[in-house]
């Protein structure tokens, strides 16, 4: 099935090209046609973050060829890398030595990323993910100097500013907090904690653990956490494990606050636990879900894709404009769409204005704050 | 830290316990068929895994609870705890039975060695896994929550909570009429009589499938308990839980001495408070490596496990 797939996108992709040559003048006189890449896992185990972006892409795509109507089309190509780093290393070349290609939305995951990046390097295709949070990827201070210089952008906030907001989000409104916090030792919660780290005040921390994803018993950390009196608990893993922890924990009698940081922001997280449970768990993400941004939004999206949107669909939206924006501009080959992104400065779907540093990482980006309430998680506006 | 262990003593004890038990009860459904064949029937983790799923699908699918509901009280908590106890139980117990006659049976007929089941039973356990993974789409499931887990009481400074204490009664029950049934019934003789010789048995008259299918049987009733309490205590379960509670269960067998019930009961226990303490005092992602430093430092100086005995002697 891998295999199929990967053989039809070449196809198309090398079908697309020679037909390029051929037809292209005869077919639509007027109209230019244009080709942008989405890559991310639309197979797989992750493949409901992979097709929850890519609707989010073909849905901008879908409003700008209306707007354009005969002037421009823009076809998407999609890649399906299953999230997996050697997955994305047999994709990617495909990708990079298609020309017609002048901008990739994605990929979706950073390990995937930072496989696909010499591909994409070497061929200087611009890159703009919606969803790839490691921070080395544009890190200056990472061995080599930032991994996706020149091609790769982001218009997702990373770890670093995630860690300190989550700390601060979980602590709002606490006289004296005295926080606890466990990650799932996972690169991702691992990492999470180390940004946190220099945002905590003195005093203010009373304990950490490091609890394997496998874990089903939490007795151990949940002693630890009543040991130490915390008041309020941080967890840095994603939401099967937090669902459990946080019931064992609000089982033995904890009445303190719970928070966690977007590995949590899933909307099965709130299936897993009893709503009384999760109420009030406080939860960061750069994301924010469309019906938060407007439910007119969220319904015609729901109307033209036939589903509702996923976690990362407004990154996606904001990925695919900015290189729309580009192609209403004129651009029409990598070199200009790569001095395009770069220059670019707009505003996202929020409102809030988009635009990239030196290191393609999004200009002051924010995180966001939600809430379970009632057994839903609800947008309580940016960390402040 | 020691103070603070002090503290916490009687609540990670109860944990540790409630924790045991469930540990004793798959431990048998491994320790119950390797007294009576000598195999590892590794197919048993993917039992209890199934076991889990038969529990939530009572609790959501036939009493209709969501994680919004009113917990249910009285005649009706008792009533809904008792069908999926007896649920995961039957569902275990006969998909034991099912896997001896499917994976082994032809195998043992065949005078195939100990090498053929053992990758039987590790396939049967890959096909019952992936199957529900499948099914599930992959994802961790939850059981909605049925009964408060209320606090009944203190035991000096410790909780007592409701569900700790109904998995260890429980557990303590089974154990007492499992003891009662392999002791004191005929079939449980002819089990105790194949397990010591089987060409004996056999030319006394016993019929050896027979026996084997009932081992089975009774070894997947106490694996199929050991899902419902798994999900009274902690309410969710994945496709993949199976491994890991089987490698502990199993654990706890060896450390007991497989092949006995007395071996698998202290085992359980001791794997159960062993993990509890060990994760408070050295940290959780300690836990495994003090576990296996205390099995082999027993198995080194009790190759058998602590209640190991010799091959020939009784297995009650």
């Amino acid at each position: 099935m891998k295999k199929l797939r990967l053989t039809s996108v070449a196809a198309a992709a090398a079908l697309a090209a020679a037909s390029l040559v051929a037809y292209a003048p005869a077919s639509n006189a007027a109209a230019k046609t244009i080709t942008i890449g989405f890559q991310g896992p639309l197979t797989g185990e992750e493949a409901q973050v992979g097709q929850d972006e890519l609707a989010g892409v073909l849905y901008a795509v879908r409003l700008f060829n209306a707007k354009n109507k005969g002037k421009y089309v823009v076809r998407v190509v999609q890649a399906d890398d299953q999230g997996d780093p050697a997955q994305a290393a047999k994709v990617a070349p495909g990708i990079a030595s298609n020309n017609k290609i002048i901008g990739l939305v994605g990929p979706a995951y950073s390990g995937a990323t930072i496989a696909s990046l010499p591909f994409y390097k070497q061929r200087l295709l611009p890159m703009i993910s919606p969803s790839a949070t490691r921070v080395s990827i544009t890190d200056p201070a990472s061995p080599g100097g930032a991994l996706g210089l020149p091609v790769f952008h982001r218009v997702v906030v990373t770890d670093k500013v995630q860690g300190p907001s989550l700390f601060k989000l979980a602590t709002k409104g606490v006289a004296t907090p005295k926080v606890f916090i466990v990650d799932d030792q996972s690169a991702y919660g691992v990492g999470l904690v180390d940004y946190m780290k220099p945002a905590i005040p003195a005093g203010q921390s009373v304990g950490f653990d490091s609890v394997s994803d496998k874990t089903t018993d939490w007795s151990a950390t949940v002693s630890k956490i009543k040991t130490a009196g915390a008041n309020v608990v941080i967890y840095t893993g994603y939401f099967p494990q937090a669902a459990v922890f946080f019931k064992q924990l609000r089982d033995s009698g904890y009445t303190g606050i719970l928070a966690g940081g977007d590995g949590v922001l899933s909307p099965s997280f709130v299936t897993l636990a009893p709503a009384s449970v999760l109420e009030g768990v406080r939860l960061t993400a750069g994301t924010v879900p469309l019906a938060d941004i407007s439910t007119k939004l969220e319904a015609d999206f729901k109307k033209k894709m036939g589903k509702a949107s996923g976690v990362y669909a407004a990154e996606s939206i904001d990925a695919a404009n900015i290189f729309l924006s580009c192609i209403a501009k004129g651009v029409s080959t990598r070199a200009a769409m790569l001095s395009c992104v770069k220059a670019f400065k707009g505003k996202s779907l929020t409102g809030a204005a988009l635009s990239f540093d030196a290191n393609g990482d999004v200009a002051g980006g924010a995180m966001n704050g939600f809430e379970v309430r009632g057994g839903a998680i609800k947008f309580t506006g940016p960390v402040k | 830290m020691i103070g603070n262990f002090l503290d916490q003593f009687w609540s990670l004890t109860f944990g540790g316990l409630s924790l045991g038990f469930i540990y004793i009860l798959i431990a048998l459904g491994y320790t119950m068929v390797y007294g009576v064949l000598r195999m590892i029937n590794f197919a048993n983790s993917e039992v209890f895994m199934i076991a889990t799923f038969a529990t939530i699908i009572i609790v959501r699918d036939v009493y209709k609870f969501t994680q919004t509901s009113e917990y249910a009280t009285g005649f009706r908590l008792w009533l809904i705890l008792g069908t999926a106890l007896l649920a995961s139980m039957l569902v275990a117990g006969v998909l034991s039975v099912l896997i001896e006659i499917v994976a082994y049976r032809r195998l043992r007929r065949m005078n195939s060695g100990i090498l053929a089941p053992l990758i039987s039973a590790i396939g049967v356990s890959m096909v019952l896994a992936e199957s529900v993974r499948i099914m599930s789409d992959s994802r961790p499931v939850a059981s909605p929550r049925a009964m408060e887990k209320s606090f009944i009481g203190k035991f000096f400074d410790a909780d007592i909570r409701l569900d700790n204490t109904i998995i260890i009664i429980a557990a303590i029950i089974l154990l007492i009429l499992l003891l009662a049934f392999v002791n004191k019934t005929r079939l449980g003789k002819a089990i105790r009589a194949v397990s010591m010789n089987g060409n004996a048995a056999k030319l006394m008259g016993i019929n050896i499938d027979g026996v084997v299918s009932i081992t089975f049987l009774v070894g997947g009733l106490m694996t199929g308990a050991a899902g419902f309490f798994y999900v009274l205590k902690y309410e969710n379960t994945s496709f993949s839980i199976g491994f890991e509670l089987g490698i502990a269960a199993f654990t706890a067998a060896i450390l007991g001495g497989i092949g006995n019930i007395k071996g698998a009961f202290y085992g359980g226990l001791a794997l159960g408070l062993l993990e509890t303490y060990a994760s408070f005092f050295l940290g959780t992602q300690w836990k495994a490596v003090t576990v296996f430093v205390v099995l082999v430092l027993i198995l080194y100086t009790k190759p058998n496990g602590l209640f190991g005995e010799a091959m020939t002697q009784t297995r009650a």
